[in-house]
């Protein structure tokens, strides 16, 4: 029973994304509820899993010979993400319904999305690091394909070829964990891999663990490799959502999280997480006050945030980091539904064409607002419980000069919230024309989302329990809701972030009055801007490349006395090689 | 077979094999490139034959040595074939005078 529901988890989206696609974009009506349906359906399915988590092979697909098995996994921590997964995949496309209508080419967009879905599920249910490195790589190309959605675009293809390049650096780290796995123990399997660790050598488990950490790094888009999210913002605002914010840029911090057992007594390793996530979180959220389009602003705030559950799970956090992931793709990909509507109805991306949308657009903004409290961690929303728990384990167990800066970024993490609510939806307005409320099918996913984003840190009791129960390599306890909750709420790290997310927030009204301060800082405001100098890396590693090519070109002569001389120099290298070795 | 016969048919195969590859590059000519192109499948073909000898599945290779002759016997007739069309059709079966021909 559980093998099937695994199955139809991958299975049922990838046969709508198909289906859809038979259709024929003549038939987009009909496109849009197939996709719709099975959308749906795939969550349905997956919620399903949740009666079945086990630490046990469910499922297992013996391939034999250097493949391995391929084998399935339904715990706690799969059976969440995929839940994540599918059901936010599944508001998405309802949300596409009217966000993409009369959008050419629906076929190519909703089978991509249905494909992203399922290779997404499939990825973190997977138990082999084989599969899960296939699964990581299918995700890959869709997030490329949909951000380069509108290939007539040039932003968007070079974004969508950014985007593939950097996040491929991550699928050869892991590629590279899988290989170290196979080379030492001989099969892929994950939990084998957890529970043989004294078996590998430790230089070798070094190696691992700082590959997978660069794998990490790059899917979850921190620092240094996290320049890709922003651009990728060219993808459709549905897409951003899904992918973007709320499921596949958390493969690399689930990546992490399923092997800390393994990795944490790796020297420096967990030094090195830890400062992955806060110069992410940090860097991110500075150059999330300095953006003026909606959606950088929500791209960096998505990499601030990812930072905050790399920092925890350098702490040691995992429970803390994962409940976070939660907590932040509802209430991210509610933000992004949301500047999505506002996308919609505006026309522009550009916050300061905005403005005074509060009377025009009331119910996409109290959803906003709902989202935003949660991005700056203010009570009553799932963000708050989360980071908060992130923030008290850091200093219960963290160095303290990692506490005070991730300390610090919540505090500018309410100001770029409220700055964000402030230009969109009060500065004055810049345009006379009149905008329309969210129809009805976006307003259906954002009260959903909303819901979520309200309610589902009432979930802390249950996920932790199931997380517990199922990771038998983790060592974490289960923790009631109210206990947990109650130990929040009477901490006093609590109120100090809340009182610094008020003096985050109480700047942005101040800003006239500390414009003065800011002086000084205009001019490392184009340093900000350009990214603190990474895009700066990535244009010399382009300009690298293609003068290595076009230098590597004059090799290339197309005639066959040169190309059999060439094999005959490799045949020869490679017999002393051998030789050489044996 | 004895020790010296195997090291006969061995310096056999790789002389060859020098033989054929140090044609394929150094000569411009197509004629002589599918002349070459042969003398390296003869010396597989020995290799085959004296591998089959060394391992017992003498059968096995000999049927495998046919299959390759066949092989190679179309590979022939095709470039000898291709390099009378461009004979006649360019005038020249200069190789590199052909590579600037791609487009």
């Amino acid at each position: 029973m559980a093998a099937w529901l695994v199955l139809l988890t991958i299975g049922i989206p990838w046969l709508g994304g198909l289906c859809v696609w038979w259709l024929g974009d003549q038939r987009a009506g009909l496109q849009h509820r197939v996709a719709s349906a099975f959308a749906v359906l795939g969550a349905g399915v997956s919620l399903g899993l949740l009666r079945f988590t086990s630490p046990d092979v469910i499922l297992r697909i013996p391939l034999g010979s250097a493949f391995g098995d391929f084998t399935f996994v339904a715990d706690g921590l799969g059976v969440y993400l995929a839940i994540i997964a599918t059901v936010v995949g599944g508001l998405a496309v309802i949300f596409s319904n009217d966000y993409m209508q009369g959008e050419n080419q629906l076929g190519r967009y909703y089978a991509l999305t249905l494909l992203f879905i399922g290779a997404m599920a499939g990825l973190v249910l997977s138990d082999s690091l084989l599969l899960t490195f296939l699964f990581w790589e299918i995700t890959a190309f869709c997030s490329y394909a949909l951000i380069s959605f509108h290939n007539d675009d040039p932003k968007a293809v070079a974004g969508g070829i950014k985007a593939l390049i950097i996040t491929q650096i991550g699928g050869i780290g892991l590629l590279f964990g899988a290989i170290i796995s196979y080379v030492y123990l001989g099969n892929y399997q994950i939990h084998l891999f957890l529970q043989g660790v004294d078996a590998l050598p430790p230089v070798v488990l070094a190696w691992a663990a700082f590959g997978f950490l660069i794998a990490a790094a790059a899917k979850s888009a921190q620092v240094p490799f996290h320049t890709w999210l922003p651009d990728a913002m060219e993808a459709p605002t549905p897409i951003s959502a899904l992918i973007h914010a709320a499921t596949m840029v958390n493969a690399g911090v689930y990546l992490l999280a399923r092997f800390f057992p393994a990795f944490e007594a790796v020297p420096g390793w967990r030094l090195a997480v830890m400062l992955v996530g806060l110069v992410s979180a940090l860097l991110a959220a500075v150059m999330a006050i300095f953006a003026g389009d909606l959606k950088r602003v929500l791209a960096y705030s998505t990499i601030s945030q990812l930072g905050y559950m790399v920092y925890a799970l350098g702490t040691g956090a995992v429970f803390a980091s994962q409940f976070h992931l939660l907590s932040h793709s509802l209430f991210k990909a509610l933000l992004f539904l949301c500047a999505g509507a506002v996308i919609h109805a505006v026309g522009t991306r550009d916050m300061f064409e905005m403005g005074a949308l509060r009377k025009q657009m009331p119910f996409v903004y109290a959803v906003f607002v709902i989202g935003a409290l949660a991005l700056a961690g203010l009570p009553l929303s799932n963000g708050f419980f989360s980071k908060e728990l992130i923030l008290e384990y850091g200093l219960a167990h963290g160095p303290f000069w990692a506490y005070a800066g991730m300390l610090a970024g919540v505090g500018i993490t309410g100001l770029y919230s409220l700055r964000m609510l402030w230009l969109v939806f009060y500065a004055p307005a810049h345009s006379a024309k009149q905008v329309h409320d969210a129809p009805a099918a976006m307003r259906l996913s954002l009260s959903l989302l909303a819901l979520g984003t309200l309610t589902t840190w009432l979930l802390l009791g249950p996920f932790s329990a199931v997380l517990a129960e199922s990771l038998p390599y983790h060592a974490l306890h289960a923790e009631s809701t109210l206990a947990g909750l109650g130990q929040v709420l009477s901490a006093w790290p609590t109120w100090l972030a809340l009182a610094v997310v008020l003096v985050g927030m109480a700047t942005w009204f101040l800003r006239d009055r500390l414009a003065g301060l800011a002086e000084p800082l205009q001019s490392v405001l184009a340093f900000i801007q350009d990214g603190f100098g990474f895009e700066w890396v990535n244009r010399q590693g382009v300009r690298l490349t293609n003068g290595v090519a076009s230098g590597l070109q004059a090799t290339q002569t197309g005639l066959l006395g040169w190309n059999v001389a060439y094999i005959v120099g490799g045949l020869i290298l490679l017999l002393s090689l051998i030789l050489w070795g044996s | 077979m004895n020790v010296s016969g195997l090291n006969f048919i061995l310096v056999g195969v790789l002389g060859l094999l020098g033989v054929g590859l140090y044609g394929l590059m150094v000569t411009r000519n197509l004629i002589k490139v599918v002349v070459a192109l042969q003398i390296l499948v003869k010396a597989a073909l020995l290799g085959l034959i004296l591998a089959g000898n060394l391992s017992g599945a003498v059968n096995l290779s000999q049927s495998l040595a046919i299959t390759v002759i066949v092989a190679d016997t179309i590979v022939a007739v095709i470039g000898l074939s291709l390099a009378v069309q461009i004979r006649r059709h360019l005038g020249t079966l200069d190789v590199k005078a052909l590579s600037h021909l791609r487009g």
